[in-house]
């Protein structure tokens, strides 16, 4: 203790000065000898001055000025106190006695492209009250009665301070007006309580697009965490969050939080030493977030999901018990805008309102869950089968490796990288000659195998046709406005030696099988269904690429009109894919017309009621262990794009018999024709 | 006033008549009531009167019409010191120290002590219920007691003995109310009696090498307990660590997290905050919304500074000082020894009391327990106080060498 160092050290000092001094005077006073016998002080001395009457008036003074002195201390410390540094304690004392309180500010609505609103908030009555009314047992006992709630549970809320000690504590909310009235009717006997409007989100459409939207939650540790370590590099207005604040937690309400959030109001209250609150002073009132535009549009978003389902549900007819996951997008490939975005299985995100219960957590992220909160439009990684073959096309026809009129016989079994490592073509009778518009037509394998095996042994561009798929956009991601979106994965001989870096160096070898593999999309590549649509929607706009994004506009706060656009002119461009010769594109272009009007008649059927012509590709991943993945990526009209379906069914099948089931619904409803035909045995994979 | 005691001189026994004569007809109020004592007081009294009313506003625990009733009290107890002539007290020293030491173990005795609320010290008289603090009275028998030994040496102590001697007498009273646990009053009691020592006198010297000899005996223990606490590794060894926190806080307030710093920096808080007029009645935050502790009785000066800013606090000062210098006059004007160093003791323990206090209150002082005379909350303290001043105008009403 170093207060205690000090007062040692001072006593230490101060008993040497006053023996110094007592030494010195004796010393003084030992210079006079008195002419006695012994020497010593004679009895009487009254001559020299120093009778009893004389000494007393000296320690009068002494004591007089010990009496002035100790006046003169008090008021020196008083004047430095009172006087010089009054603003200094004026402040502690204010500061002592108020206390800021925040009120909360409703979150911005989510509205779809055309104004409909798919979140939106619904006005609660709070009943609520101060700490201090805990102190009651009998007012809590009947507000517990009145709101038909246990005297306990009522009692916690009010003494939870996770709202602010000095705020005020959330009783019940959605009290319904009945019991309002009542309470505001017998404000006597429910002195001490408030009603409070609050809003809370609600969603008009229930699972609608949940994995689009987000849910909001209560902020977080690690959320608070972040925001404290972020705290010195954040600018003046950003918004700070406190400790039971609702931000959004997934999707829109999670990228779009600030937009959303409101300004929260401040309440200034005094209190007393105890912290109850005596008097409300100033207040500054909670303004409303903004409200937010989505691309969407809420009839081909009901289109994505009943398609998926519909797909779902007829692959499980065909026998693939275990479909049930999957994801459906529907693109303007003109301008990006996400028009439906479906991810199967779903949830409700009214479940987090008010916070989650363990249970329903527990059903949403549990082991048998089946992730419905994963939004696997954008966070699901599959391997794209044969929707690759487009791009497997180009690049072959760019680096030379297959011209347009170059043949392979396809027997059903290819063993161009020897007898022992034959692969076989879907189509186990082989679909004999093909050229490469056949082979995208047919999705024939051989064609591909091929052209893997071409590049493998391409002593100049070994790796063309990785680069090909990059140059389109695969292996990163979209930049989609939304959370956790994948990146995929284009492998090449540098991933395979890095990814098994514990196998041996002759195991991880890239070989011609790898190659092979990957030009009809099977094996290590991954793409996410957003990717796979945003290449086809380049593919459909002669190679460029605008970012798919999901927010359209910010509503303006005052009256209608947008605050501002995505990326203020409501496009932005990925990427632009550079096109070899517009021959190729179009050879390509041919091949995807005829995978929907030439290969199946049964796929035909189903398109050929469309007012429009569409082109586009299944695919079909295999997966050991595992039922085979469902592709269809589609654009129309094949002429003049301007809408891209691509869906992806988890175990669903084959492509054209499942995944197509949902792209066709979505084109159907968007061209207000329904699919007439219900047989889905084309087999074309 | 000279006349009178150059008569007394010449014919004691004829004049004593005329004297009582004079004292009624021209002046006689002023030769048997010494003004600025009872100025002082009344304002005083009066001053803790409206302190005490605007505390009763927010403090549940000020009782206005108890404090009246301790002023009642108080008044008539000096009303009968004053009527009496306390110069025969001399003579009965072994008899005040037997009171002295009874006085301050009443609280033990069974039957009348009285510990409510954790309170010790206190005794409930019996029939009529009244609750008192006898330690308050022990300062002022205490006082007596160490006059009536020390005016034996005609206003100078010789030998070593006999100081060392008086030493020891004022240690049994100071030592009996520090084992019973009050080490505020005993400190009142220790100051006094060494005021009243040193004006018998006592040399120089020998004060000094007392001095010398407790700041060396302090900073010992203070010492010892710093190394033995090093050496056992246990904070709480030889001094616990709450009597350290209380004796050191004030050197660093506000780095304290025990509750005396709590106390304290509301304290300097409440006294910075009333500015130079103050916040007027019922403004003072700090003591009404109950941030500053025990605001009607340790932190009184606290509550009026606040409430009233540097100028009250300055008139407080200024009716504190018209008291005590003007019970020095009352001191140097008796000719008798034994009256001049009691009253002189009755200074001594104002000037501790009213230091140690308002010092706490502003960071002068370390923590004590001790009550504002005429202002604080209480009884025992207000009827003492007003039995000092009784006994400071008895001195002065019974001035005069005959008796």
């Amino acid at each position: 203790m170093d207060a205690q160092l000090i007062v040692v050290l001072a006593g230490i000092v101060l008993m040497v000065v006053i023996v110094g001094s007592v030494l010195f005077m004796r010393g003084y006073s030992g210079k006079f000898t008195f002419d006695t016998a012994d020497g010593t002080r004679p009895r009487a001395s009254e001559g020299d001055g120093n009778t009893t009457g004389v000494a007393f008036k000296g320690r009068f003074t002494m004591l007089t000025a010990g009496v002035v002195a100790m006046f003169g201390a008090l008021v020196a410390k008083l004047w430095s106190m009172q006087m010089v540094s009054s603003d200094y304690y004026d402040t502690l004392s204010e500061q002592n006695q108020t206390r800021t309180v925040t009120t909360p500010a409703p979150r911005g609505r989510i509205l779809d492209r055309n104004g409909v609103a798919l979140v939106t908030n619904r006005a609660s009555l709070a009943v609520t009250a101060y700490r201090d009314v805990a102190d009651d047992p009998v007012l809590v006992r009947h507000v517990a009665n009145v709101l038909g709630m246990p005297y306990v549970a009522a009692l916690r809320n009010i003494q939870d301070n996770t709202e602010g000690a000095q705020a005020r504590h959330t009783i019940a909310t959605d009290v319904r007006r009945s019991t309002i009235a009542y309470i505001q009717e017998h404000a006597g006997v429910f002195a001490g309580l408030y009603v409070d409007e609050r809003t809370e989100r609600q969603y008009p459409y229930g699972t609608l697009a949940a994995h689009v939207l987000g849910y909001t939650g209560t902020v977080t540790q690690g959320q608070l965490a972040a925001q404290e370590e972020a705290a010195s590099s954040l600018d003046e207005g950003a918004i700070t969050y406190t400790s039971g604040d609702t931000v959004g937690q997934a999707g829109v309400e999670y990228e779009y939080e600030s937009v959303l959030q409101g300004i929260k109001g401040e309440q200034t209250v005094t209190v007393d030493a105890f912290g109850n609150v005596m008097s409300e002073a100033g207040a500054v009132p909670a303004s409303a977030g903004s409200d937010i535009r989505l691309t969407l549009d809420l009839a081909i978003q009901q289109a994505c999901e009943s398609g998926l389902n519909h797909a779902i549900e007829s692959a499980k007819q065909q026998g693939m018990v275990n479909a049930g996951a999957g994801a459906c997008i529907c693109l303007d490939c003109t301008t990006g805008e996400v028009l439906g975005m479906a991810s199967a299985p779903t949830f409700d995100p009214s479940v987090f309102i008010g916070g989650i219960s363990n249970d329903d957590w527990e059903a949403l992220n549990g082991e048998d869950s089946g992730n419905p909160m994963l939004n696997r439009a954008i966070s699901g990684q599959y391997m794209s089968a044969s929707t690759i073959k487009s791009l497997t096309s180009l690049a072959a026809l760019e680096y030379g490796i297959y011209s347009s009129t170059r043949t392979t016989v396809c027997t059903g079994w290819w063993t161009g990288n020897g007898e022992e490592n034959g692969q076989a073509c879907w189509l186990e009778t082989g679909h004999g000659t093909q050229n490469l518009q056949g082979g995208i037509a047919h999705s024939c394998d051989p064609v591909f195998y091929d052209i893997g095996h071409d590049f493998y042994y391409n002593p100049d561009n070994p790796e063309g046709m990785q680069e090909m798929f990059r140059r389109w956009g695969l292996g990163s991601p979209t930049g989609i406005d939304l959370p956790s979106e994948g990146e995929g994965r284009v492998p090449d001989a540098a991933w395979k030696e890095r990814y098994f870096s514990d196998w041996s160096s002759e195991d991880r070898s890239w070989n011609p099988g790898d190659m092979t593999n990957l030009a009809i999309g099977q094996g290590d590549i991954l793409v996410t269904p957003i990717q796979m649509a945003t290449v086809y929607a380049g593919i459909a706009m002669g190679g460029k690429e605008l970012t798919p994004h999901v927010f359209y506009s910010a509503v303006s706060r005052t009256g209608e009109g947008d605050a501002y656009r995505y990326n203020e002119t409501g496009t932005k461009e990925r990427l632009t894919a550079k096109i070899n010769s517009d021959a190729d594109l179009a050879l390509v272009k041919a091949g995807l017309h005829d995978v929907i009007y030439v290969t199946s008649t049964d796929t035909a059927r189903h398109f050929s009621s469309l007012p429009v012509e569409v082109a586009g590709k299944s695919g079909t991943g295999e997966k050991t262990g595992e039922d085979n993945y469902a592709w269809f990526c589609a654009y129309a009209p094949a002429d003049d794009p301007k809408y891209v379906v691509t869906a992806v069914l988890e175990q669903g099948g084959g492509g054209s018999d499942t995944a197509l089931i949902a792209v066709r619904d979505v084109l159907g409803h968007i061209y207000n024709s329904p699919d007439t035909y219900t047989s889905y045995e084309s087999g074309v994979r | 006033m000279a006349t009178a005691s150059r008569a007394a001189r010449s014919n004691a026994s004829s004049l004593k008549r005329v004297n009582k004569t004079m004292n009624m007809s021209r002046g006689g109020f002023r030769q048997s009531v010494h003004l600025g004592v009872l100025a002082a007081w009344l304002g005083l009294v009066a001053y803790g009167c409206v302190v005490m009313w605007s505390a009763s506003l927010s403090i549940p625990e000020v009782s206005f019409s108890r404090h009246l009733l301790g002023i009642g009290l108080g008044f008539a107890a000096a009303l009968v010191i004053w009527n009496t002539d306390l110069r025969n007290l001399q003579n009965i020293s072994t008899a005040l120290l037997v009171i002295d030491i009874v006085l301050v173990f009443l609280p033990n005795v069974p039957g009348l002590s009285h510990n409510a609320n954790g309170m010790t010290g206190w005794i409930r008289i019996p029939i009529i219920g009244l609750t008192y603090q006898p330690v308050e009275l022990v300062k002022l028998v205490t006082i007596f007691f160490i006059s009536s030994l020390a005016a034996q040496y005609n206003g100078r102590i010789d030998t070593v003995r006999d100081y060392i001697k008086l030493c020891g007498m004022l240690f049994i009273p100071f030592a009996c109310v520090i084992i019973q646990g009050d080490l505020g009053s005993g400190l009142v009691v220790f100051f006094s009696g060494a005021v009243v020592i040193m004006m018998s006198g006592a040399k120089k010297e020998w004060v000094l090498s007392t001095l010398a000899i407790m700041i060396g005996l302090v900073s010992l223990i203070l010492a010892t307990d710093s190394i033995i606490d090093g050496v056992l590794g246990d904070s709480n060894s030889l001094i616990k660590d709450y009597q350290m926190n209380r004796l050191l806080v004030f050197i660093d307030p506000e780095s304290s997290t025990s509750e005396e710093g709590y106390n304290l920096q509301q304290a300097l808080i409440a006294v910075g905050s009333g500015g130079f007029l103050g916040k007027g009645i019922g403004n003072a935050t700090q003591s009404s919304s109950g941030f500053l502790p025990e605001a009607q009785t340790d932190f009184v000066f606290a509550l009026t500074s606040e409430t009233f800013g540097f100028l009250g606090a300055v008139v407080l000062l200024a009716l504190f000082a018209l008291l005590m210098l003007s019970s020095v006059r009352v001191a140097v004007k008796n000719e008798n020894l034994f009256m001049r160093l009691a009253c002189v003791g009755i200074v001594g323990m104002w000037m501790f009391q009213i230091f140690e206090n308002i010092g706490m209150c502003i960071g002068l002082m370390p923590i004590t327990g001790i009550p504002l005379p005429f202002i604080s909350f209480g009884s025992s303290s207000m009827i003492t106080q007003c039995c000092a001043v009784g006994i400071v105008q008895s001195i002065w009403r019974f001035r005069q060498k005959s008796a």
